[in-house]
């Protein structure tokens, strides 16, 4: 089931599947961000959300977040 | 490459100083640096490089990045000094490997001869992580130095392994090599480039080879392929990272408990607004009121002026070809040799100090990337992101500063509009103390008719110009650093350059202006301004004389307020007299700054706008309440 990341709720866990922006996707790849498990770490509503991986903290616009799908997972 | 001269000695190597943002790079610099040698904007843009010596060598400065393509202007700029270089002193965070070892991987596939500085070695303790260090050099193949660049641990060992700087012979890299057009004699570094579909490399590529017989390279762009090469990096990363990262126990820290707070809008907000609080104190009331009166009335009225007058009226002539030199050097508007050094040394000077030092600590710290958070739903509405908060902010402050500070605002598009709202809406401190004074006079209604008339102004145009200007906002996207105590040394190191900077730019260009402005006055222009101006005031319900506070208004805001209060207004009319002469036209000292930061069209765009606006809004209230 893929859900957008502007509709994720803190705490979740999820993979990255698509990301709209090429240039945004590029950047999440670098950082890492593709690679697997993120965390959901806080997220204003109608606004950014903040995500987690392997100590690395972004924070993601909610223009951009919308055009984000995402895959929740079970945190391992 | 024949001779010496004094910037490249030809015996010496150009060493680039590479990393992501906030890894502690500057302080590498500096550490490293035998001398300081020079900070400027890299040619044709507002990014500033640092230069230094190192023995024979050359150490320069990048923008923090976390990967060389063209996605960014400090991007292009670090991939262009890196493929000058000779050698890259690579700088990463040691709690931050996971996402540092992706740029490092990168330059080793270009082929770049390097040296990897593992910094901040004393916090991985607090982050819960234990690095091994040989493993890591091991496993990259190049010298890897633990250092903690703070407290100048591990430099001298760096120094001595600049020498050693190396790359792999080959990188995994290469496979897709084989996929680019053989006819073209690339480097390594541009073979990397290009099978990671860097548009500039691209570019170059076509440019160069439309000279040849068949012209275009299909294929060469391939969004797809960079996926692959990326991923494949990334993985390459992760391997490195489960070898040589043993994860300890850790705890929340303070910093990240801090930085969720700041975070949440219902405490975010409060700790933003007594932030704010402070700034304003700060750069508004105590350095750009008390400190630059004392300055200006005290320095330059008791001393410096009337000892310049002194000296140049008798060095001049007593003669009538004399007396056009004399007015532009001493006028009392604008002169030269009198008001405009009192202005950038004694208004802008303290000012520009003042206002480094607070962002300094701000950048320091790691709050402003959590107030572009907190902030960003907002400005969403008006086409910017978050990071657009600062310039806001600042502008209260001093406008022409919050100019420079939109350097800091993601797109040029955002930058266009961020600029406008502060030349239009934003009064500055200077103003606003006057203002605030005259408007406690007619009572609390109109202090808030003020303010609601200023913030709807702010939300129209910025929803305009998010409208008319081409293209769309960009989203915010950014990372939150750890939240730390700001380092004195560093805080005082950045003002420093960055005051030394400003000066060498914005002196000349306000002389300049100055020098314009005085010989149209001389010229009997502004009294021509002045009548042209009697059916605006007209239309405002003022009398002819506010002319003469608009006029006063062009060269500062706070003299066109302080010009309000000689006139005999009632209550509606200064209520109207002084939103006008809010929304009108920035400074000089913002122009000038506007028209370097911007360009010279956008500048005047937003002069005239600004004159609109102003008449506009002020014709309309009139009409409601005259």
């Amino acid at each position: 089931m893929t859900v957008s990341l502007s509709t994720l709720d803190r705490g979740e866990h999820f993979d990255i599947d698509a990301v709209g922006d090429p240039e945004v996707r590029a950047k999440l790849l670098r950082l890492g961000f593709l690679d697997g498990t993120v965390e959901c770490h806080r997220r204003v509503p109608n606004g950014p959300v903040v995500l987690r991986r392997n100590g690395t903290t972004l924070a993601i616009g909610h223009r951009i977040a919308e055009d984000i799908t995402v895959t929740p997972t079970d945190p391992t | 490459m024949t001779g010496t001269d004094a910037d490249h000695p030809a015996d010496g190597q150009t060493i680039a100083l590479v990393g992501c943002p906030n890894v502690g790079k500057s302080v590498v610099f500096n550490a490293l640096a035998d001398t300081y040698v020079d900070v400027s904007n890299y040619p044709g843009t507002t990014v500033e490089t640092t230069v230094g010596r190192v023995g024979e060598d050359t150490l320069t400065d990048t923008p923090g990045v976390y990967g060389l393509s063209s996605f960014s202007a400090e991007e292009r700029i670090a991939k262009d000094i890196v493929l000058d270089a000779d050698v890259v002193v690579n700088v990463v965070d040691a709690t931050h490997l996971d996402r540092d070892l992706f740029l490092t991987l990168q330059l080793l596939d270009m082929g770049i001869p390097t040296v990897v500085a593992v910094n901040m070695m004393d916090e991985t303790a607090a982050a819960g992580i234990d690095i091994d260090v040989e493993g890591l050099e091991a496993r990259l193949g190049v010298p890897v130095v633990p250092t903690v660049a703070v407290t100048g641990d591990g430099i001298d060992s760096l120094n001595d392994r600049i020498g050693e700087a190396t790359a792999p012979e080959t990188t995994p890299v290469a496979a897709w090599f084989e996929a680019l057009p053989e006819d073209l004699a690339l480097s390594r570094a541009e073979q990397t480039l290009l099978v990671e579909a860097d548009t500039d490399t691209a570019e170059q590529l076509e440019a160069d080879s439309e000279s040849m017989a068949d012209g275009g390279q299909p294929g060469v762009l391939d969004e797809t392929r960079r996926e692959t090469v990326y991923g494949q990096r990334r993985d390459r990363v992760s391997d490195i990272t489960d070898a040589v990262i043993t994860v300890t126990d850790r705890e929340e820290s303070l910093g990240e408990r801090i930085s969720d707070l700041m975070i949440a809008p219902r405490t975010g907000t409060p700790i933003a607004l007594a932030t704010l609080g402070v700034i304003y104190v700060l750069i508004g009331d105590l350095v750009a009121q008390r400190l630059v009166d004392v300055i200006e009335t005290r320095l330059f009225g008791d001393y410096y002026t009337p000892f310049v007058q002194a000296v140049v009226g008798e060095a001049l002539p007593d003669t009538a070809w004399a007396d056009p030199l004399r007015y532009v050097l001493l006028n009392e508007n604008l002169g030269l040799l009198t008001v405009t050094v009192q202005y950038v040394l004694g208004v802008l000077l303290p000012l520009v100090v003042a206002f480094y030092l607070a962002i300094g600590v701000l950048e320091d710290s790691g709050v402003l990337p959590r107030l572009a958070v907190l902030t960003d739903r907002g400005l969403d509405r008006i086409g910017l992101n978050g990071r657009a908060i600062v310039p806001m902010i600042v502008g209260v402050g001093c406008v022409t500063m919050a100019v420079i500070t939109t350097r800091m605002v993601g797109s040029r598009r955002d930058r266009l509009i961020a600029t406008g709202l502060l030349g239009l809406a934003i009064p500055c401190s200077a103003q606003l103390g006057v203002i605030l004074g005259l408007l406690a006079g007619l009572g609390m209604v109109w202090w808030f008719a003020y303010l609601g008339v200023l913030v709807a102004v702010f939300g129209v145009a910025g929803v305009v110009l998010d409208r008319v200007l081409p293209g769309e906002g960009q989203g915010l996207i950014t990372e939150l650093p750890r939240m730390r105590v700001p380092r004195p040394e560093n805080v005082l190191r950045k003002t420093a350059t960055r005051t030394r900077m400003f000066l060498r730019e914005a002196a000349p260009l306000f002389a300049v202006t100055a020098l314009g402005i005085s010989v149209l006055d001389y010229a009997g222009a502004l009294t021509t301004i002045e009548r042209g101006l009697a059916p605006v005031t007209g239309v405002l319900g003022v009398p002819a004389s506010f002319a003469q506070v608009l006029i006063l208004g062009i060269i500062r805001r706070d003299f066109a307020a302080a010009g309000m209060t000689d006139l005999q207004l009632g209550a509606a009319q200064t209520f109207v007299g002084l939103v006008v002469i809010t929304l009108f036209v920035p400074c000089i000292l913002s122009m000038t700054m506007i028209v370097k930061e911007r360009d010279l069209k956008s500048g005047l765009v937003m002069w005239v706008g600004s004159w609109v606006v102003a008449f506009g809004v002020g014709a309309v209230l009139a009409g409601v309440l005259l």
